[in-house]
C-alpha cells in the first residue's frame, strides 16, 4: 500500500433536503479550478421535460457549454446523475448512474449508464446531479459526505494511480469503519494517455470484503475526467437504505410492482438465461451461431473456437456468490473472477479479483482480436479497468489495428516491432500497457479508429479507401460488439444512434435476425423509433435495462408485440406513477424520452454534428469489403443479389459481385435514414422539425434560433 | 424421461431439438434451447441429441443490454 496524504481546501457545509418523490431538489456544482462548490435548484421545467438522469446531465451540459467547446476545455463539464427511481432497493435494476460529457473521441455529447453505488448515494446526500468544470494541475479527490452534509476538496499526493488499487485506498479512507457507505469514482493512467478513458464506479461487496467496480466505458467520459486532474469523487451514505428513501408518492403501490418485477425474475432467470450465474456470457455461442460474433474485425459473424469464450468456460471460472451492482437486484450479473493471476503488466504474478467480464470484453478483447483464451480475456478486461480504458474502444481500435498489419497497410516498423497478427496475445496486452503509459504504437492505437486512419494514411501512406472500409468507427466511436452485414435494423441501430455505434440505444440484431421481428421497412423504422426512446427512458430514471427484456414473462411469446415485452413496460409505469406521483402511461414513456433524445439530437447539431451526413458507417458494418469475405459467404450474398436484388449475377467475377452488392447495400441504408427520419418526425437532412419540437415541448428560444440558422423553419 | 419447461416428457435414443420442437408446433419456435446447463441454437437443432434425463428449457432471447 503506498503512503498517501490528503490536504483539505475547500470545505462546502449544507443543509440535505429531503427526498421528495425521487427528487433531491438540486444539483452540485464543483469547479477545479476555482474550488467554487454550490447548489443549483432543480426547476419544474427539468422535471417535467428531462425527468431526470442523462435529462439532467444534458441540460446541465448545454448550459455549461457553447458550440466552441472542445472536450479539454475547462467548461466541458463531467455530469454525472442518478434520476426519480434510482436508489430503490428491491425492484431489479434501480442503481444505475449516467454520466455525460463532451467526448474526446466524437465532439459532440457522449453518455454512459452504469452501476455501483454513486448515484444514488450523490442523490440521497443531497443532489440529483453533480457537474464538476474547471482544469487543475493537482490531483483532487472531491468527497460529498451525505451524512455529515458538507462537500469537500482534497489535494491528495502519494494515491495509487490505478483503479484497482485507488478504489481499496480511498474506501478504506472515509469509510469510518463502514465501507459499505462509500462509492468512488475514478479512471485511471489509461484514461489520461488515450481518448477512450472510462469511468470505473464502485460498490463495498461485503461478502467477499472488498470494493468492486462498473465502468462508464464509452466515448471517453474518463478521458474528460483524468484531463480535469481529478484524482477520484467519493460519496458517503448510510447504507441502511429502504424504499423509504426515496420518499416515494405511494409507498404500497411502488412495494407491489417491485414484488412483482423481483419474483418473477427469481423463478423466470434459472429457467432462461441463468444471469444470475453467468451474466452476459450466453450471448457468446449464441452470437456465434447466428453468425453475430464479430471476429478478426468484424469480418466474419463466427468462429470454430468461439465455445472457449463461452458460457460453460466461464461458468466454471465466475466466484459463485450474489453479485448485484445495486442492492438487492436480482439480476445480479456484475460477476468477477477470484484469484486470477495476471502474466503481464504491474500486477504479474499477484492474485487480483476481476469484475468481468461480460460478453461486450469478450468479444471485444477476444474473437474480435482472433484470441480464443479465456484467461487472456480476463488479463485484458483486469488491466482495461485498472487504466480506466474502454474495453470495447480497446477491442476495437485494436482489432482494426491488427487487420492493417496483417494486410500490409502498417509493419512492424511503425508498431515498435510487434507482430500484431490476429490472435498474438501478448502483443494485444503489450500494446493495453503502451496504452496506459501513453507509449510506443500503443499511443497511436489509444487515439482511437478514426485518428489511426489519418495516422495511417497520411504518416505511414497507407490506402485511405480501404481503411474507411474496415475502420469500425462511426461519428468518431467505436462500435461496440455485434457483426451488422445482415441486419439492416441493427446497421440503423448503430448508424442512427445519436453517440455513436453503440448497443444500448437499439440493439435490434437478434429481434430483426433470428425473430424477424420487423420484415418490412415501415416495421424497421418504426422499430428505430420505439426502442431508442424506450431504452432511453432506462438512462433519465436511473435504471438498468436488464429487468425488462432479459427475463421476459412465460407468456410473452403470445402477446401482441413480444419485442417490446409490455407487461414490463407497463410496470415500469406503474413504477414511475408510484415514485413521482406523476400518473403516467407506457405511451407517456415514450414520449418523456422522446423530448430528451430529440434534444440530444439537437445538442449535436449545435456542436456541428447531428445531420445526415454524420450518420454514416464504414461499409464493413453494411456487408463483405473483400473478396475473400465475400467467398466465405458466397451462397449467401449470390443468392441475395439474384433473389432480392433482382442482379444477373451469370459470368460476374467475385469482385464485380462485391462492388453489385455494395450498392445495393448501401442505397438501402440510405432507404432506412429516410424512413427513419420521417417516423422521428425530423427532415431528410436527420434535423427535428420545428413541429417536432414544439410537439415535445423543447422548442426553447436558443433551439428555435438553432433550427433556424440550419434553415429548418417548419 | 426428460423434463421440458418443468413438465416430464417421454425421451427416446437419438432424439434431438428439432424432434422435441415438431411435438410443441403449436407454440412459436425458441431461438434457443438450454439443455441442462448447453445452450442450443436454432441452426444446431437438428444436429444436436437430447441426453436422457435432461432438463430443457425453451429460452425466448428478446434480450439487448
Amino acid at each position: 500500500m503506498s503512503a498517501y496524504d490528503f490536504k483539505l481546501v475547500k470545505t462546502f457545509d449544507y443543509q440535505r433536503p429531503a427526498i421528495d418523490r425521487g427528487y433531491a431538489g438540486q444539483t452540485l456544482y464543483v469547479n477545479v479550478s476555482s474550488l467554487e462548490i454550490s447548489a443549483k435548484p432543480v426547476t419544474r421545467q427539468m422535471k417535467e421535460i428531462f425527468i431526470g438522469g442523462k435529462g439532467f446531465d444534458l441540460w446541465l451540459l448545454w448550459n455549461a457549454v457553447t458550440p466552441k467547446t472542445h472536450w479539454d476545455d475547462p467548461e466541458n463539464p463531467v455530469c454525472i446523475a442518478c434520476g426519480p427511481l434510482g436508489g430503490t432497493p428491491g425492484y431489479p435494476g434501480s442503481g444505475k448512474s449516467i454520466a455525460a460529457t463532451l467526448s474526446p473521441l466524437t465532439g459532440a455529447v457522449i453518455d454512459s449508464n452504469v452501476g455501483g453505488y454513486f448515484g444514488p448515494y450523490l442523490k440521497f446526500s443531497g443532489f440529483d446531479a453533480l457537474e464538476v468544470q474547471g482544469k487543475t494541475d493537482q490531483d483532487l479527490v472531491v468527497f460529498v459526505d451525505g451524512i455529515d452534509q458538507k462537500v469537500q476538496i482534497f489535494a491528495a499526493t502519494g494515491l495509487p494511480e490505478d483503479a484497482y488499487r485507488l478504489s481499496e485506498v480511498l474506501t478504506d479512507h472515509f469509510a469510518q469503519g463502514k465501507p459499505r457507505n462509500i462509492s468512488v469514482v475514478s479512471a485511471g493512467p489509461g484514461a489520461k494517455n488515450t481518448s477512450f478513458g472510462c469511468l470505473n464506479f464502485s460498490w463495498y461487496d461485503p461478502k467477499r470484503k472488498r470494493a468492486r467496480y462498473k465502468q462508464a466505458g464509452r466515448g471517453g467520459v474518463g478521458t474528460v475526467f483524468a484531463d480535469k486532474g481529478l484524482k477520484a469523487l467519493v460519496a458517503r451514505w448510510d447504507a441502511g437504505i429502504s424504499v423509504d428513501t426515496n420518499r416515494p408518492a405511494d409507498k404500497e403501490r411502488l412495494k407491489k410492482v417491485a414484488k412483482l418485477h423481483a419474483k418473477e425474475i427469481v423463478e423466470l432467470d434459472p429457467k432462461q438465461n441463468e444471469m444470475a450465474t453467468i451474466g452476459t456470457t450466453h450471448i457468446v455461442t449464441i452470437m456465434n451461431d447466428h453468425d453475430l460474433l464479430p471476429t478478426h474485425n468484424f469480418r466474419y459473424g463466427s468462429h470454430r473456437e468461439a465455445a472457449n469464450l463461452g458460457q460453460a468456460v466461464y461458468r466454471r471460472l465466475f466466484d459463485p456468490g450474489y453479485d448485484g451492482c445495486w442492492m438487492g437486484c436480482t439480476v445480479a450479473c456484475s460477476h468477477g473472477v477470484r484469484d486470477f493471476i495476471p502474466l503481464s503488466g504491474p500486477y504479474r504474478g499477484q492474485k487480483v479479483f476481476v469484475d468481468g467480464p461480460e460478453y461486450e470484453t469478450i468479444a471485444g478483447c477476444g474473437s474480435n482480436l482472433g484470441i480464443f483464451d479465456p484467461h487472456t480475456v480476463i488479463e485484458l478486461n483486469f488491466y482495461c479497468d485498472a487504466y480506466g480504458l474502454d474495453t470495447i474502444s480497446v477491442g476495437t481500435a485494436t482489432a482494426f489495428a491488427m487487420e492493417c498489419f496483417e494486410l500490409g497497410l502498417i509493419t512492424p516498423a511503425h508498431t515498435g516491432g510487434m507482430d500484431l497478427s490476429f490472435g498474438n496475445r501478448a502483443s494485444a496486452l503489450e500494446l493495453v500497457h503502451q496504452m496506459a503509459r501513453g507509449e510506443g504504437f500503443g499511443k497511436i492505437v489509444g487515439q482511437g479508429v478514426r485518428r489511426m486512419k489519418a495516422v495511417f494514411a497520411g504518416e505511414f501512406g497507407a490506402d485511405p479507401k480501404i481503411l474507411a472500409d474496415i475502420g469500425m468507427e462511426s461519428k468518431g466511436l467505436e462500435f461496440s460488439e455485434y457483426m451488422t452485414k445482415e441486419s439492416l435494423a441493427q446497421q440503423g441501430g448503430y448508424g442512427l444512434a445519436l453517440k455513436g455505434p453503440q448497443h444500448d440505444e437499439a440493439w435490434l440484431i437478434f429481434l430483426d435476425i433470428v425473430h424477424n421481428f420487423m420484415p418490412t421497412f415501415e416495421q424497421k423504422a418504426e422499430a428505430l423509433h420505439w426502442f431508442p426512446m424506450f431504452r432511453t427512458w432506462f438512462s433519465l430514471c436511473g435504471l438498468c435495462k436488464l429487468p425488462w427484456n432479459d427475463i421476459i414473462p412465460a407468456d410473452n411469446t403470445s402477446t401482441p408485440e413480444p419485442a417490446k415485452v409490455m407487461k414490463h413496460v407497463q410496470w415500469y409505469a406503474e413504477y414511475f406513477s408510484s415514485v413521482t406521483g406523476r400518473e403516467v402511461s407506457p405511451d407517456d414513456l415514450i414520449r418523456m424520452s422522446e423530448a430528451v433524445y430529440n434534444f440530444q439530437r439537437l445538442f449535436n447539431l449545435r456542436m456541428g454534428f447531428g445531420r445526415r451526413e454524420h450518420d454514416t458507417l464504414p461499409y464493413r458494418a453494411m456487408g463483405p469489403v473483400t473478396e475473400v469475405e465475400y467467398e466465405s459467404r458466397a451462397e449467401r450474398y449470390d443468392q441475395q443479389l439474384t433473389d432480392n436484388y433482382k442482379v444477373d449475377i451469370a459470368g460476374k467475377s467475385t469482385a464485380e459481385k462485391v462492388a453489385a452488392l455494395r450498392g445495393c447495400r448501401e442505397q438501402q441504408y440510405e432507404k432506412l435514414k429516410d424512413a427513419v427520419y420521417q417516423r422521428r418526425g425530423w427532415t431528410s437532412d436527420g434535423v427535428p422539425t420545428l413541429e417536432t419540437v414544439k410537439r415535445l415541448g423543447i422548442d426553447f428560444p436558443e433551439v428555435v434560433a438553432l433550427l433556424k440558422a440550419g434553415g429548418v423553419t417548419a | 424421461m426428460i423434463r421440458v419447461a418443468g413438465k416430464e416428457h417421454p425421451w427416446r435414443q437419438g432424439m434431438t431439438v428439432a424432434d422435441l420442437l415438431r411435438e410443441y408446433a403449436d407454440d412459436p419456435e425458441p431461438p434457443v434451447v438450454r439443455i441442462n446447463d448447453h445452450y442450443v441454437s436454432r441452426p444446431n437443432f437438428a444436429q444436436t441429441t437430447i441426453p436422457d434425463h435432461a432438463e430443457i428449457f425453451f429460452i425466448p432471447m428478446i434480450a439487448g443490454g
